[in-house]
C-alpha cells in the first residue's frame, strides 16, 4: 500500500480541503505526559484540543471523604510557542465523618468538615453536593523548547473563578529530554495565590508547590513514571504565615495514538504537618483540607478542528 | 503510475494517517533505472558507539538494510525515535558520496507529516558527511514538528558518518 499515491486522484481543491482537515485532526501536542506536572508539549500554531480531566481525593483522617474535580479543557495553538485554554470546572464531594482534630470535632470522636465542605453543613451528619465550580483560563509561554535546547523554559498563568475558591496561579515550567527524547524530566514551581469560598467564608491562602517528575517512553506509544509534589500552604494571600506542609508522590501512565491519548496518575501523601493556627487540619501526621491521603487523575485528550 | 505518485510525495497533500512506501519504491524515486543488491554490514559495538557520538541518536543503527547498485550508489535505510512510534526513512548517496536525496518509507505519527514534504527533504540533497547536517543551522526546522524534524535530521548525519567509515571504501 502506498497511501500517498491516493492523493492523485483528488481534485486540488479537494486535496487542499483534506490536508487542512486532516493536518488538523491529527495535530496532538499539548499531551499530559504527566498527572499533575505541567510540560512544554503545547499545542502547535492553529491546533484545538479537547481536553478531560477527573480528579479524584480520597481518604482522610477517619470516615469517608471523597472529593471529584472534573475540568473540561479546549487548547488552542496560538503561535507553535505560546498556548492558550479555557476551562470548565465541576465538583462532586462526599464526606463523612472525615475529621477527628479536636479543634474541629470538640468533644466528638469525628466529624464532618474538609474541602467543599461549607461551615453550615452539621459536622455529625454526612455530606455530598455535586455542582458546577466555575471556569479557568490558561495561557503558557514556551520560551526555549527542550527537543533543541537542552533546558526547555517555559511560563503558565491561570485564573479561575469558581464556588469553592478564586485563584491565580503562577508556574515557571522546565524540562530536559534525553535519551532520543524518550525521557523526560520535568519540574513546576508552582505559586497561587487563592480566595477560598468553600467554607462559606472568604478566606485568603496562597501556595508554593514545587513538582518533579520523570517520564519514560518504554514502549511505542507508551510512557511511565514517576512524579512527587513537595506544598506548602500559607493563611494570606501573599505567601506569609505558613500553614501546611506535605509530601505527596506516585507513579503515571500514559498512553498516545495518532488521534486521542490518556494518562493515568495516582499521588500519595507522604507525610505531612500544620503549623501556626492550621494545625485543625492536620491529623495523624498528615494534612487534609483539600487533600487526601491518596489522589488519583486520569486525563484524555482529543484533537479536532 | 508509481512516479506519478511519488511526484504527489512533494505536494502539500500529505495530511494522512499513515505513510508508507517500500525500499523498492525508493530506489526507483532515487535513483531510477538502477538495479540495487542487499549490502548488509555488521556494526560492531566500536563503530555503533562511534555513530552514537557523532549523530547524537541512542537508538542503535542496523547495518542490514543497506542496498548497492552497480554504479556504486547507495540506498541506506535506518530508524529512528518518533514522538511515538519509529520513523523509518531511506537515504541515497551517490557514488560520489552525496545526498541524492531522502524518502520516508513510513511515519505514523500524530502530527509532523510535514517531514515528508519535497520542501523540507530538498534540504538535504547535495550534503556530504562533511556537511554539518544538524536543525536550525543547514536544515531547518518545521515549527510543530520539531521533534520528528530534529530526530531524521541527527539520523541523516548518522548514515553519511556511517557511509564516509564504512562505505566509501567499498567503491
Amino acid at each position: 500500500m502506498v497511501v500517498r499515491n491516493q492523493l492523485n486522484a483528488l481534485h486540488p481543491r479537494k486535496c487542499l480541503f483534506m490536508g487542512l482537515l486532516v493536518l488538523s485532526s491529527l495535530a496532538n501536542a499539548g499531551e499530559g505526559l504527566f498527572g499533575w506536572i505541567y510540560t512544554l508539549d503545547l499545542q502547535p500554531k492553529g491546533s484545538l484540543e479537547f481536553e478531560q480531566r477527573l480528579q479524584l481525593t480520597t481518604g482522610q483522617a477517619n470516615g469517608k471523604y471523597d472529593f471529584w474535580y472534573s475540568r473540561s479543557e479546549l487548547e488552542y495553538g496560538l503561535t507553535d510557542d505560546i498556548q492558550v485554554a479555557a476551562y470548565l470546572n465541576a465538583y462532586s464531594v462526599n464526606a463523612a465523618q472525615n475529621y477527628i482534630n479536636p479543634e474541629v470535632c470538640g468533644d466528638a470522636v469525628s466529624c464532618t468538615s474538609g474541602y467543599g465542605v461549607p461551615d453550615s453543613a452539621n459536622e455529625f451528619d454526612g455530606y455530598g453536593k455535586t455542582g458546577l465550580d466555575g471556569g479557568s483560563l490558561e495561557g503558557i509561554w514556551r520560551i526555549t523548547n527542550p527537543v533543541t535546547e537542552p533546558i526547555g523554559i517555559g511560563i503558565y498563568l491561570e485564573p479561575t473563578l469558581g464556588k469553592l475558591k478564586n485563584a491565580f496561579e503562577s508556574r515557571l515550567l522546565a524540562q530536559a529530554n534525553f535519551i532520543d527524547d524518550r525521557l523526560i524530566l520535568a519540574g513546576n514551581l508552582v505559586l497561587e495565590n487563592e480566595q477560598l469560598k468553600s467554607t462559606g467564608e472568604t478566606i485568603p491562602e496562597s501556595l508554593i508547590d514545587i513538582l518533579l517528575g520523570a517520564s519514560y517512553r518504554f514502549a511505542p506509544k507508551w510512557s511511565g513514571g514517576i512524579e512527587y509534589r513537595y506544598h506548602t500552604d500559607y493563611n494570606s494571600y501573599f505567601w506569609q504565615n505558613q500553614v501546611q506542609t506535605a509530601n505527596f508522590i506516585g507513579p503515571n501512565l500514559h498512553y498516545a495514538d495518532k488521534n486521542w491519548w490518556a494518562t493515568l496518575a495516582w499521588r500519595y501523601q507522604l507525610d505531612g504537618q500544620c503549623m501556626g493556627e492550621g494545625t485543625a487540619e492536620c491529623s495523624g501526621g498528615n494534612v487534609w483540607d483539600s487533600h487526601g491521603k491518596n489522589e488519583i487523575i486520569a486525563k484524555i485528550g482529543f484533537p479536532f478542528s | 503510475m508509481f512516479l506519478a505518485g511519488a511526484s504527489a510525495i512533494s505536494s502539500p497533500c500529505l495530511a494522512h494517517a499513515r505513510i508508507y512506501i517500500s525500499v523498492e519504491q525508493a530506489q526507483k524515486i532515487l535513483f531510477p533505472g538502477s538495479q540495487f543488491t542487499l549490502q548488509p554490514i555488521l556494526i560492531d559495538q566500536a563503530l555503533q558507539a562511534s555513530l552514537k557520538k557523532v549523530s547524537g541518536v541512542h537508538y542503535p543503527f542496523r547495518g542490514e538494510h543497506i542496498w548497492r547498485d552497480q554504479a556504486g550508489n547507495f540506498l541506506v535505510i535506518d530508524e529512528v525515535v518518533g514522538k511515538h512510534e519509529m520513523i523509518r526513512y531511506a537515504v541515497g548517496i551517490t557514488a560520489t558520496g552525496t545526498i541524492q536525496g531522502i524518502e520516508i518509507l513510513e511515519y505514523r505519527e500524530s502530527y509532523g507529516y510535514e517531514v515528508a514534504e519535497q520542501q523540507w527533504r530538498q534540504q538535504f540533497v547535495g550534503k556530504t558527511a562533511h556537511d554539518p547536517l544538524k536543525l536550525n543551522r543547514d536544515i531547518q526546522n518545521i515549527s510543530g514538528a520539531t521533534l520528528s524534524s530534529k530526530h531524521i535530521t541527527d539520523g541523516v548525519k548518522r548514515v553519511m558518518y556511517f557511509y564516509q567509515v564504512a562505505l566509501k571504501g567499498a567503491n
